[in-house]
């Protein structure tokens, strides 16, 4: 028999039962479309944060860290922080400009910042904004880190200009980001205030009535706006407010973004509680780290910590996996089961087509190509049903996502190998289930089938 | 497959036995049968039922595999073939036809007929063609478009012998083919099946309990009884 006579044949005698037919595929379809939507989702998230660093430049990027007890950087507990490769040694280097210029001095170093950031209101027109104000070399603007949507980078390190996020737009009631280029933004800072120091009101310091601190206020000029990006987690990028380090000298400020800061700083030991460090390629980043570690810091890779986020989607993806193929199992009795209605129903159909020459493995063949039909209808329909509920689910969320202001993101992924993939699958599913149908059919004994009425 | 000249016999059974068991009873349906049949001949088998005609047409056919004895057709043990080999004399070396027609009542009269050649590698052009043209033969091309049930029992049997010959066997094998005709029908299909002897030397076995229609059209009564061969006589 050929093939082309196999395939007509099957798909005659589904499309008598075109009902039963279509059910039972259905059941492969909604297995196949909950494993495409599932694993597409993975791949999708996956993508998204392989996107993100490689377009980031993440993968060049080292922080040094203070060797002890350093800043509680990630909001988790320091136990956990296996990427923080903390130095054994209780070493007292202390991360300061020394520091600073040792690590730009290191083969493989394109450019190192320390991160300094100080609390600040920002003001526009009416509104008021509290905000932690970071500090960004004029050369880092321009690279890959930071997207302005519109505007420029800083030209120079000293200039009374400020970089905002998109985020910070909201908040300030600005409608259009590119309105408010050359308009000046109010930056107010807290710093100590000398003259409350003295004995006239130490009392009431001591009674906690009154704080020795001051605001002053600074006038800079918005310059760029980003795209909408997310800050903070492994970013170098912590704050929607970017001012140069020159002016950043010029203002009064406290020494310390946040109370860990302060700790240290009691502790005798004032620096920078982080630097950033740019590397030219993602090879440097092991050598620099040994010799990071051996000046007597920590260093903190996003190499290592995309490879421990990649370990975790590949969980993700067979857990999700692993759901759909609980539908895909029910899909497959359902197959046995139609399979098993049909060779009752044709039982002496099957008994004519021996008495007219078929053999035990054409027959097999015919129930083959049946169920694998059924898995193919399913497969393909499951691939269109995965796709169409991840529309439905990407519009839905980036729905709520825009009302929130943040940026659009492609939840989902389709490479070409999943959607093959997938229906190849479900043809094997389909085969494996038709099995025990097609060997039963074969041995149908044609004398009783013919009998059969 | 050349017949050899010297040896006109076309199927040919020694000693031929076939018990069936059913649970703990055994029944004898063919006791130690020994037949010869020419090439060419028109033979009916005749008896009771239950006397085992139906047995040794399934067993001739192919259908069925002996207890014990051999069969031989054109010089072919059948009773040593496999499962695979038993499949291709099926499909090339014997047509059967039935009390029950036995056709897929879901396919037309033309489909009917090309199911054979589908399993004999035939191309569907020329299916298509060769069904017609059989189904022409036996009166039917005009209604060959037309389903099992909407056809009259003579003319579902008229389907089934061009579906039975339509991948040129020597030998026709019909079982009770005209049970369940009238007997006019009765009378043209096995007129039909006497004029696919005599034009094309086509060998025929016909299982029949209705021994004077038979003895009409056929040379040879073979008279089966309790699964023996109890008499055999040539028709005048």
């Amino acid at each position: 028999m050929k093939i082309s006579d196999y395939l007509g044949l099957s798909i005659s005698n589904l499309w008598k039962r075109k009902l039963r037919t279509f059910l039972t595929a259905f059941g492969v379809t909604v297995g196949i479309g909950a494993l495409v939507a599932m694993v597409g989702f993975g791949k999708g998230m996956q993508k998204n944060v392989t996107e993100s660093f490689a377009s980031l430049d993440l993968f060049n990027s080292l922080t040094v860290f203070p060797a002890g007890p350093t800043t509680r950087r990630f909001g988790f507990d320091p136990d956990d922080r296996v990427a923080v490769e903390k130095n054994p040694l209780p070493s007292g280097a202390i991360l300061d400009d020394e520091a600073v210029k040792k690590l730009e001095q290191l083969g493989g170093v394109q450019s190192v910042f320390p991160e300094i950031r100080f609390p600040a209101l920002i003001k526009f027109k009416a509104a008021e904004e509290f905000r932690l104000v970071q500090v960004i070399p004029a050369k880092i603007t321009s690279s890959k880190l930071i997207k302005l949507s519109v505007g420029k980078p800083f030209s120079r390190d000293d200039e009374d200009s400020v970089i905002i996020g998109t985020s910070l737009l909201r908040p300030l009631k600005i409608q259009d980001p590119a309105a408010v280029l050359g308009q000046k933004i109010g930056v107010a800072a807290i710093a100590f205030d000398f003259s409350r120091f003295n004995p006239m009101n130490i009392a009431s310091l001591l009674q906690e009535r009154q704080l020795p601190f001051k605001q002053t206020a600074y006038e800079f000029t918005v310059v760029g706006v980003t795209s909408a990006m997310s800050f903070g987690g492994p970013s170098p990028l912590q704050s929607d407010v970017l001012i140069p380090p020159g002016s950043a000298r010029r203002i009064e400020k406290l020494p310390f973004a946040n109370i860990w800061d302060l700790f240290s700083a009691l502790g005798g030991r004032l620096g920078y509680s982080a630097v950033n460090i740019r590397l030219s390629s993602p090879r440097d980043v092991d050598p620099v780290k040994r010799k990071i570690q051996d000046m007597g810091f920590s260093t903190f890779a996003l190499v290592d910590q995309f490879n421990q986020i990649r370990t975790s989607f590949i969980y993700m993806d067979m857990m999700l996996a692993a759901v759909a193929m609980i539908a895909i199992f029910v899909a497959s009795l359902g197959i046995i089961n139609t399979m098993v209605m049909s060779i009752l129903e044709r039982y002496s159909e099957i008994g004519i087509m021996k008495a007219v020459g078929a053999s035990d493995r054409d027959i097999q063949k015919i129930f083959f190509f049946e169920s694998s039909s059924i898995g193919f209808l399913g497969g393909v329909f499951g691939l269109a049903l995965g796709w169409a509920v991840s529309r439905i689910i990407n519009r839905v969320v980036n729905y709520f996502l825009a009302r929130q202001g943040l940026p659009f993101l492609e939840y989902f992924s389709f490479p070409l190998w999943l959607c093959l993939g997938a229906v190849a699958f479900a043809v094997l599913v389909s085969l494996v289930s038709g099995i025990y149908p097609a060997h039963r059919a074969a041995r149908v004994d044609p004398v009783i089938a013919l009998r059969h009425d | 497959m050349r017949l050899n000249q010297t040896d006109p016999s076309m199927i040919k059974t020694s000693s031929l036995t076939k018990t069936y068991s059913t649970g703990r009873v055994q029944v004898e349906a063919l006791k130690n049968v020994n037949l010869d049949i020419d090439q060419g001949a028109f033979v009916a088998v005749a008896g009771a039922s239950g006397s085992g005609k139906s047995t040794l047409l399934n067993l001739l056919g192919g259908l069925d595999q002996p207890t014990s004895g051999v069969i031989e057709v054109e010089g072919k043990k059948i009773s040593e073939m496999n499962r695979e080999e038993l499949a291709l004399y099926r499909r090339f070396g014997v047509g059967m036809i039935f009390q029950s027609f036995n056709l897929v009542s879901s396919r037309t009269a033309l489909e009917n007929v090309e199911l054979p050649m589908i399993f004999a590698d035939v191309p569907k052009r020329d299916r298509r063609q060769r069904a017609g043209k059989m189904l022409d033969r036996v009166g039917l091309l005009p209604r060959c478009r037309h389903r099992p049930p909407e056809l009259s029992g003579g003319e579902q049997q008229r389907v089934a012998i061009a579906r039975a010959l339509i991948n040129e066997p020597r030998i026709l094998l019909a079982d009770e083919p005209t049970g369940n005709l009238d007997s006019r029908t009765s009378r043209e299909i096995l007129e039909l099946l006497a004029d696919l002897n005599q034009s094309q030397g086509l060998t025929v076995v016909l299982v029949s309990h209705e021994v004077t229609l038979a003895r009409e059209f056929a040379g040879e009564i073979i008279e089966l009884r309790d699964g023996r061969v109890e008499s055999r006589e040539s028709t005048p």
